[in-house]
């Protein structure tokens, strides 16, 4: 994936690109295709990799984007999940970033072919493509507790009744009692398939949604929903109702977890006071489709050669 | 369900003794006393209560090098443990086994295992007897990441896989086979991903997090025990210890144990977070700090004073009848 990242930057002109280091090996095998060269007929941009150490937590992603922010970047692409993209929003401030999924179980990064997102990128990078033009705020869900910010949802936000973390992905349909998106796909995998199913909200609309929910066996209504990949549950539904930007919402239970984005990520308890608001302010993300769109109106990947240069 | 107060506040005599003991032992094999090698537990102690809060006496267990925690957390008598660690006769098995070695059947603890990689097809065996008894038994194998990458754990998962059997793999990856690093040398980024291989879930977690362990343990040998099969769970985690006592550790980066004692330790966590929720009060906490310092310095004691196996004790025990 990043070698055809390099291959499509390279072609576009982008002459330098930051990349994380890690310990799982990434690195070290885009280093050795880097000695190895590419392939013939393409040039790579000079490929450096940030100064940092790794501590394999969490926040080497966010001090990784926030080292790429200080370096003055034109885009960062971000390689992985809804929580890795959470963690780099979280950081990334108004560098575009650029999602591509890695795994099966996301909603925020889209599938795409690399190829295709690394000429994308680098039309914005390089401003062959105005970045204002190209960059969409997505919309994001920001938790509070007792006044203090713990962090953004960029799909969903939802409260489940289990008193601890544990280990962090939501599975347990039953224990779920309330949900809130910023965008709902009918065909999405994951918790926000609940209001997806029942009421879809784009990407794009100025709203989110809030779904209240019951045990199945006590709800008038009930839908089957996929909330994890090969995990199709009952959840009964009580209320549903779009919530807009700015405006607090308060959760229904005195003790319980917040899953961000899938996962539980805080314990609250009676003393705490939880309150979840929708906000345009997210991360500011490149629409593909329309980079290319214009890259074909723009004839960006177009030469011509003079009628002259083409006689014999 | 969620553990109640009083498993909770068994967990934490449980963690809090496994520490107290390798913490004790690490002092003590110091002094020359205690035969043999001793790999300690210290630091992966939630992995080990974790699991075994969900065990019965009638489950299984098989170990590693480093199994005092497991012995602890399965029951094991701890004045007997240390007196097996000091080669005394009072110990679980008459001082012939050692840390290495230790075990106690009467407990489901099938034994430390000198043999990388040797826990996971006796819970093989554990688990063939608990279907073929249909008596709702369960087996637990614990495993470091360089038994991760032995071939008896890949038969062992594929056995269990084809056979259905009510096993739980554990997979203690705390970074280091001896010295060997398991970024190097685990050829994937989880040990987990394996388990698609084998036809079972398969999940990662945080070895710190007692919270963490529990519940993948609780949804892992439910499934065990009602017929689900096998399941593979990685805990990430790290030691505080070297591989053995005297390893010096050369390995390892500056401070690196110190921050993770800092900053990631399962006890202080724990600590932290069942106070945090009012579930337990730090009274009742100090009252079996109290209680487990008095029995880790009782078993030192009557580990010294007791008695080595004599001549006459080294053909017993050597066979067993059927």
């Amino acid at each position: 994936m990043i070698t055809r990242l390099l291959s499509a930057l390279g072609a576009v002109g982008v002459a330098r690109v930051l990349l994380m280091p890690d310990v799982d090996g990434i690195a070290h095998r885009v280093r050795r295709a880097v000695d190895l060269r590419p392939p013939p007929g393409q040039t790579w941009p000079e490929v450096a990799f940030l100064d940092m150490p790794i501590e394999c937590v969490p926040d080497d992603t966010v001090n990784a984007t926030g080292r790429m922010v200080a370096a003055g970047v034109g885009v960062i692409v971000v390689l992985g999940g809804d929580g890795t993209n959470r963690l780099v929003a979280s950081a990334s401030g108004s560098t575009p970033i650029l999602p591509l999924s890695t795994g099966t179980n996301n909603v925020f990064p889209q599938v795409r072919e690399a190829t295709i997102a690394g000429l994308a990128a680098g039309l914005v990078a390089t401003g062959q493509v105005p970045p204002g033009e190209t960059q969409v705020r997505s919309k994001v869900l920001q938790v509070e507790v007792n006044g203090a910010y713990r962090g953004p949802a960029l799909v969903d936000a939802a409260i489940a009744s289990d008193r601890w973390i544990g280990s962090r992905a939501v599975w347990r349909p039953e224990s779920l009692q309330q949900l809130f998106v910023t965008f709902a796909e009918a065909d999405a995998i994951g918790l926000s398939s609940i209001a997806g199913l029942l009421r879809p909200v784009s990407r794009q609309a100025a709203h989110g949604l809030r779904v209240d929910l019951l045990p199945p066996e006590t709800a008038m209504t009930t839908l089957m929903a996929p909330i994890a990949p090969g995990l199709i549950a009952p959840v009964g539904i009580s209320h549903v109702e779009e919530i807009h930007p700015g405006k607090a919402q308060k959760v229904n239970i005195s003790r319980g977890v917040i899953a961000l984005d899938g996962e539980r990520e805080i314990e609250f308890g009676p003393t705490d006071r939880v309150v979840i608001r929708l906000s345009t302010d997210g991360p500011v993300t490149i629409d593909i489709d329309w980079v290319m769109a214009q890259a074909a109106r723009g004839g960006l990947l177009t030469s011509r050669r003079s009628p002259d240069s083409c006689q014999e | 369900m969620e553990l109640s107060k009083a498993e909770l506040l068994r967990v934490y005599w449980i963690m809090k003794a496994i520490r107290e003991f390798e913490d004790r032992v690490h002092v003590e094999f110091a002094t020359g006393d205690i035969p043999g090698f001793v790999h300690l537990y210290a630091g992966e102690e939630a992995i080990a209560a974790g699991v075994c809060i969900h065990l019965r006496d009638i489950d299984k267990i098989a170990s590693t090098h480093r199994g005092h925690g497991h012995c602890i957390a399965k029951g094991c008598d701890i004045e007997g443990m240390m007196a097996e660690i000091y080669g005394k006769k009072a110990g679980l098995c008459g001082g012939k086994g050692g840390s290495m070695h230790i075990a106690d059947l009467a407990k489901g603890m099938m034994g430390a295992n000198g043999i990388v990689g040797g826990g996971p097809p006796l819970v093989c065996g554990a688990g063939l007897a608990a279907k073929q008894l249909n008596n709702g038994g369960v087996a637990v194998a614990f495993v470091g990441d360089g038994g991760s990458n032995q071939g008896t754990t890949f038969e062992s998962l594929n056995l269990a896989s084809v056979w259905n059997l009510p096993c739980v793999f554990v997979v203690e990856n705390n970074g280091y086979a001896e010295a060997t690093a398991s970024k190097y040398s685990v050829a994937c980024d989880d040990v987990s991903d394996r388990a698609s291989g084998f036809n079972m879930p398969g999940v990662t977690i945080d070895g710190h997090d007692f919270f963490a362990v529990e519940e993948a343990a609780r949804e892992a040998v439910r499934r065990a025990r009602e017929g689900g099969g096998p399941t593979l769970i990685e805990c990430k985690v790290n030691r505080y210890y070297g591989h053995f006592e005297g390893d010096a550790q050369t390995y390892r980066g500056p401070n690196e144990v110190e921050k993770i004692r800092e900053s990631r330790d399962c006890i202080d966590n724990f600590v932290k977070r069942v106070t945090a929720a009012g579930m337990i009060e730090r009274k009742e906490l100090e009252n079996i700090e109290r209680e487990v310092g008095a029995l880790i310095e009782r078993s030192v004691e009557k580990a010294k004073e007791a008695s080595k196996p004599e001549a006459a004790d080294l053909l017993t025990d050597v066979y067993v009848s059927y």
